[in-house]
């Protein structure tokens, strides 16, 4: 199980992550991304979704470890 | 109006953000917040634009060049920029993988390199033209790479695309040099898309051609986005640079700071340039369904026009904002729009600001005009400095 986090701060609602995982993400009033369910779709389709962000608004992390899986950690390979 | 525009553009935001332009016949658009919804709401506003223009040009253009206008037409309406949904989602698709900030950063050790080469050329002569000099061969250089054609086609390719840029300016005898340019740009992508096509490579027009193999573009369209891939990262990166920089020659302290400490403040600072005299000005849509926005009504095939560069300086998201200041944070100003449409290259732009404003900053300790009037292209879209000579001074 992933959790998933977008900044309202950055996300200028460019929509690709709506495209691309459509059970985890919707646009909100503001059209904006938000989470309705982060195991709404499977994990690699979530990690692909925030790699789209333009504004690496999106991010992911194991819900269980709090390891973060998106963005990569500096240094980290992929 | 052109070379200093921005106390009208406030006194328009201030007294009418969403304005009828009975003169043009066109809203206009200057109130952050309008702006915003606007972008976010693509549903109502038409990206093709182009395709709905009847008649001549605007501006006029010479009579006997008149019948090169459906030429222009034909280019321009097969791209991406001027697609709507549901087309648009499936063809940005296939591009937009190539420009994730991910996938992008791997190609900044390219770009500094790229920097370091033509700043370390540059520092000993003492001065140049920033427009020719710095700001025209670098995006080239990179764009070039990307689109995995040779280095030595770069001057072939920087002529290309300055005749195409003559399609956001306003002379009369533009169509001429813009048809050269648009024919130039699609003969010379065509041997690259038929050799990549059946055998793609990681490159740019490889990406382009795959969407023809999935049956999202048609060939026509795929050479027409690599000439809009081509320019579009082209002039905007020239202004960025050219209105960065004049901006810190206006404002010594910012400069000051950067260069006390370049790694620190290549990020913010590079959005500020962005926020504080933005590359685009401008950008139009044609409204598709009837919007109500500010009390005003807005109907089905009217022309809308937002400006940028008053949005940038609303004062209900940025504080003090005719003030530059290379720490704002946050700073969402609107440089690279915002939605569906928002910028494709963006994160390859800022990493090009990042590291010429870095390199920039770690070579040179103070540049001097060297001229009394700045003067711009004739454009409602781009912000575009014609020539820019600055002078510094090299230690004997």
């Amino acid at each position: 199980m992933v959790k998933v986090e977008v900044d309202h701060g950055l996300c200028v609602g460019n929509a690709m992550c709506v495209a691309t995982a459509p059970g985890v993400f919707v646009h909100n009033e503001h059209r904006q991304s938000t989470v309705v369910d982060a195991g709404g779709d499977p994990a690699a389709l979530v990690l692909e979704a925030a790699a789209n962000c333009p504004v690496s608004a999106i991010r992911v992390t194991d819900a269980e470890t709090g390891r973060t899986l998106f963005p990569p950690e500096p240094g980290a390979t992929s | 109006m052109i070379a200093r525009p921005y106390a009208s553009f406030a006194r328009l935001r201030e007294r009418d953000p969403v304005h009828w332009n009975e003169k043009f016949g066109l809203w206009v658009v200057t109130g952050y917040d309008p702006v915003v919804w606007i972008l976010r709401h693509h549903e109502l506003f038409s990206s093709a634009v182009i395709r709905g223009v009847e008649g001549p040009p605007y501006p006029p253009v010479l009579t006997e060049d008149a019948p090169l206008f459906d030429e222009v037409k034909a280019f321009r309406a097969d791209q991406l920029v001027e697609q709507d949904r549901p087309e648009h989602l499936e063809q940005r698709k296939t591009v937009h993988s190539f420009f994730t900030p991910t996938a992008m950063e791997g190609w900044r050790p390219f770009v500094r390199r790229a920097v370091d080469e033509l700043l370390d050329e540059l520092w000993p002569r003492g001065r140049m033209n920033v427009v020719t000099d710095l700001a025209a061969p670098l995006p080239v250089r990179i764009i070039a790479r990307l689109m995995g054609v040779p280095r030595e086609d770069m001057d072939t390719l920087r002529g290309l695309a300055d005749s195409i840029l003559h399609l956001n300016r306003g002379e009369p005898d533009r169509l001429r040099p813009l048809t050269e340019g648009i024919r130039g740009i699609v003969e010379y992508a065509r041997p690259f898309v038929e050799e990549r096509i059946g055998n793609p490579g990681d490159d740019l027009i490889s990406a382009l051609a795959q969407g023809e193999t999935d049956g999202v573009f048609t060939r026509h369209q795929v050479l027409v986005n690599t000439g809009l891939m081509l320019f579009a990262g082209h002039e905007t990166t020239m202004n960025l640079i050219c209105n960065g920089l004049r901006a810190f020659i206006e404002h010594p302290a910012q400069w000051d700071r950067l260069r006390a400490d370049p790694d620190r403040f290549a990020r913010t600072a590079t959005e500020e340039c962005l926020r504080f005299d933005p590359p685009v000005k401008s950008t139009q849509r044609i409204v598709a369904q009837e919007a109500e926005l500010c009390g005003k009504t807005l109907s089905p095939g009217e022309r809308i026009r937002w400006i940028i560069a008053a949005a940038n300086r609303d004062p209900s998201v940025f504080e003090d904002p005719d003030r530059f200041d290379i720490g704002r944070q946050p700073n969402p100003h609107l440089s690279f729009g915002s939605g569906i449409h928002y910028c494709l290259g963006v994160a390859l732009a800022r990493i090009e600001g990042q590291e010429i404003f870095r390199g920039l900053a770690r070579r040179f300790e103070r540049f001097a005009l060297e001229t009394d009037e700045l003067r711009y292209q004739p454009s409602i879209q781009f912000r575009s400095i014609e020539s820019m000579p600055v002078a510094w001074s090299v230690p004997a």
